[in-house]
């Protein structure tokens, strides 16, 4: 099987710690169920990411260096 | 800290690294410096704070419709976009779909797009021998029948004859045993292989079974992928050296993924859900960006600015999967009743909204332009009030 996390086009996936999360959902202010979301079938996914945790997304981005984006982790 | 190659003492490295500003601009700062070649840390401190207090300043203020401004700068650029769809694409032969098609396709998020189209990067020795390139090649384009020789039928004798072309076979590397041996698994009819002369019929002598039979074998795929019906290689200069290149027409995605010399890593398409069901959403939301900025840039609208079609990518991969704009995707789903009224099918939303008894809280901004309401973006976020303050310490709400 391929490994999808080797694609060019896939950043780097890691499931949040439930502590860590707090602290960011204070930050922005917001509940978890604002956050985007992704889907658990999600071929970009850690193995160990089950419904309801939050992934922490770290992209190269085109306006920065590099852009962290948080998803919930849906249906 | 990437800088060895500017020449800075460390005391100015310090004091630019210190700032919130973003790599490239600190090179530029870097660079710069190095130019002025008398400039003290002092200068270098005056100069990158005052860099990254324009930096902050060209920021998007609070309350700015953001969405509005990508949507006029997208579509400001896409009225100059060509309408027709008839170009090669500057890859060898290829025809791709461009101009406003391509870009309405990307943004309905058509489930297949018209030209579907797969980028293949070779890896290894694969990516630099020919002979292994066209191995990689024979894998992927799906290869009929009628590639590999001539088909007769014989009515008199009831039986189907086909003629294999003997450096077709070596080229395309399959045996003649091992056509007919497909021919026998798809079909189910014994085959009769003399070297490459194959010859089967059907069981009863019935001329339907036979023209059916026929039929049947022209669809059979022997080699390759159904999906791709041509494959074109180029040798192309890329960063790691000169490598050859495959551009396919028709796409499949996952399949080519796994076949042996294809790059895993590199290789990409221009199907978003099939990048979207095989390399997850992220990757579809990265795809989203390099389409539609390639849709433009081919046009000579590249300096269209990321951010908008960055904010576009956000908006349709927010849910988890690709989304379209359209009635069926994000703007089908808004809560107030009047927006999505105003957006198509007017009386089918007010129906069904007076029938329910659904209520719309005029939050957004179509529902308060309807009613005649400043909207809540912008100017219209801040609540005006006149009146006097007592002594001091209150402050006003």
């Amino acid at each position: 099987m391929v490994d999808v996390s080797q694609h060019e086009l896939v950043p780097e996936h890691t499931v949040l710690d439930e502590d860590v999360l707090e602290e960011v959902l204070a930050e922005y202010d917001i509940d978890r169920t604002d956050l985007p979301k992704i889907k658990r079938n999600d071929s970009a996914l850690p193995d160990e990411a089950e419904i309801g945790d939050v992934i922490k997304i770290v992209r190269d981005s085109r306006t920065t260096d590099q852009a962290v984006v948080y998803r919930l982790v849906v249906e | 800290m990437t800088n060895v190659h500017y020449d800075v003492d460390d005391d100015t490295i310090a004091v630019v690294e210190d700032t919130n500003l973003p790599r490239r601009l600190k090179d530029e700062v870097y660079e710069t410096l190095e130019d002025r070649g008398d400039a003290t840390v002092e200068d270098a401190d005056e100069l990158s704070k005052a860099v990254e207090a324009r930096y902050m300043d060209t920021r998007v203020d609070p309350l700015d419709p953001v969405g509005t401004v990508s949507a006029q700068s997208i579509g400001e650029p896409g009225t100059q976009l060509t309408m027709n769809t008839f170009h090669y694409a500057g890859v060898a032969e290829i025809d791709v779909t461009q101009g406003l098609p391509r870009l309405i396709e990307l943004v309905d998020a058509r489930k297949t797009p018209d030209t579907p189209m797969m980028t293949v990067y070779l890896e290894d020795e694969y990516a630099t021998e020919r002979e292994k390139a066209h191995e990689v090649v024979w894998n992927l384009e799906a290869t009929k029948i009628l590639a590999l020789g001539d088909v007769s039928t014989n009515v008199a004798d009831m039986r189907v004859q086909i003629s294999l072309n003997k450096d077709t076979l070596e080229e395309r590397m399959i045996t003649a045993e091992e056509v007919a041996e497909i021919i026998e698994d798809n079909l189910g009819v014994s085959t009769v292989q003399q070297g490459t002369e194959i010859q089967f019929g059907p069981e009863e002598p019935s001329y339907r079974d036979l023209l059916q039979l026929v039929e049947e074998l022209r669809d059979i795929t022997f080699k390759g992928i159904e999906e791709v019906s041509r494959v074109v290689i180029r040798r192309e200069e890329l960063d790691e050296g000169e490598q050859f290149v495959l551009y396919t027409e028709g796409s499949a995605f996952g399949d080519a993924l796994e076949i042996e010399g294809v790059d895993a890593s590199r290789t990409t398409c221009n199907n978003l859900h099939e990048i979207h069901r095989n390399l997850g959403i992220e990757a579809a939301r990265e795809t989203i960006i390099e389409e539609t900025h390639n849709t433009l840039a081919e046009q000579g609208l590249d300096d269209v600015n990321v951010r908008h079609l960055m904010l576009v990518a956000d908006m349709m991969t927010n849910r988890g999967e690709i989304e379209s704009i359209g009635r069926h995707g994000i703007s089908g789903s808004k809560q107030s009743v009047l927006a999505r009224a105003a957006f198509e099918v007017t009386v089918n939303h007010l129906l069904n909204a007076a029938i329910h008894g659904e209520i719309d809280d005029l939050d957004g901004v179509t529902e308060n332009v309807i009613v005649g309401k400043p909207i809540k973006l912008g100017t219209g976020d801040v609540d005006l009030r006149m009146g006097s303050t007592d002594s001091g310490g209150s402050q006003a709400d």
